[in-house]
């Protein structure tokens, strides 16, 4: 499951920061001055590969509260958001859709990109460690 | 609890309905395009089935065997990394030798100042700086959408920058006389199936167009223009 999510959301975040692009040729390409975006998108889809499936098990396995669970997410949603471009084809999709509304959210994430994502990595690193306390505490044997 | 769950479950199922939904409609068909009765500037100029005739003029020599169409909105961050770190290698390499051109088509979509913007463009057009005047516009842009670069005043002083005629050109930006222009392009992009901006068809010998969605690196540029040629 780690892996899945880990690898889902590093594709779904370097087509949406046109960091990989499939047509006509899959092609990898990191301008110049967006190294530091690159790394965030990493961070964002490792940290949520182990956040997400650390607290599924917490809630299933465990029978544990939900609450660390909404971190997770929030932090992942947040990070998926944040550089959903206007010009590229999911912000072109939510202009299309919601007009107004939707340029004036997409611009804000194109906007705010880097100070979204680095919110997003504080937020899954807050809930990381939360979570592996709480595992080892629940865990104890 | 529960309520609360299922109305952030049904706001979530309407944004993604709302965006699949916009997502589906943007595949547009590849045939020529509907733009009704619009007249066009080039009239003949239908390059691989894309009907430019709206568009810029050519950039480089018209009779080069592979033509770049670009769709671009000059509001669009991406367009304006292209424009300064992609553009000038293809100029350099294959624009400046007759080997390609480049047409400019606008998909003034991104908001409110964008086709104003793309109007100001064929106003400098009237008076032979098409070119000038576009650069212009990527080299001012900012970051944010309406965030005033491209208001009027703005579009008046660039005009007034490169030396444009200014009773000439205030007189074109008064008329509105080139938004059925803009307009059918945006159309024109919508028929092409443009999910995005910038979007580039490159067009060689074969007459068909291969896509380029996205601001990509020159390295794509270089393969798809040499299978072209």
């Amino acid at each position: 499951m780690a892996v899945a999510i880990f690898s889902t959301m590093s594709v779904a975040l370097m087509i949406m920061s046109e960091f990989l692009f499939l047509e006509p040729y899959v092609v990898g390409h990191i301008p110049k001055d967006t190294e530091i975006g690159f790394v965030l998108i990493v961070l964002i889809a490792a940290l949520s590969g182990i956040v997400i499936p650390a607290n599924v098990f917490r809630v299933h396995a465990l029978r544990r509260s939900r609450q660390k669970m909404g971190g997770g997410i929030a932090g992942s949603v947040i990070g998926l958001t944040a550089g959903a471009c206007s010009c590229g084809p999911v912000g072109f999709a939510v202009i299309s859709t919601f007009g107004v509304v939707g340029a004036t959210a997409t611009a804000f994430l194109t906007l705010y990109e880097l100070p979204l994502r680095i919110a997003a990595v504080c937020i899954l690193a807050v809930t990381y460690v939360t979570t592996s306390r709480s595992l080892r505490t629940e865990c104890r044997v | 609890m529960a309520k609360k769950h299922i109305a952030l479950l049904a706001v979530v199922v309407i944004i993604a309905a709302g965006t699949a939904a916009g997502m589906a409609g943007l595949g547009g068909s590849d045939t020529n395009p509907s733009v009704g009765s619009v007249s066009f500037a080039y009239p003949d100029r239908i390059i691989g089935g894309i009907q430019t005739g709206n568009g810029s003029p050519v950039l480089g020599d018209a009779l080069a065997p592979v033509t770049i169409v670009e769709f671009g909105d000059y509001q669009c961050h991406f367009c304006k990394k292209w424009h300064h770190e992609t553009l000038p290698l293809i100029k350099n390499e294959y624009i400046d030798s007759g080997r390609v051109n480049l047409v400019f088509v606008d998909y003034a979509f991104l908001g409110n100042d964008s086709p104003k913007a793309a109007h100001a463009s064929y106003c400098a057009d009237d008076q032979g700086m098409y070119w000038s005047y576009h650069d212009e516009l990527y080299n001012s842009q900012h970051d944010r959408i309406d965030g005033g670069w491209a208001s009027d005043g703005n579009l008046h002083a660039f005009a007034r920058d490169i030396g444009l005629d200014m009773d000439e050109f205030v007189e074109c930006m008064s008329s509105s006389k080139y938004r059925d222009r803009v307009a059918s392009n945006t159309q024109i992009g919508t028929d092409m199936g443009v999910e995005a901006t910038p979007t580039f068809f490159i067009i060689g010998h074969d007459g068909d167009p291969v896509m380029i969605p996205g601001a990509q690196p020159y390295g794509t540029f270089v393969r798809v223009i040499n299978s072209a040629s």
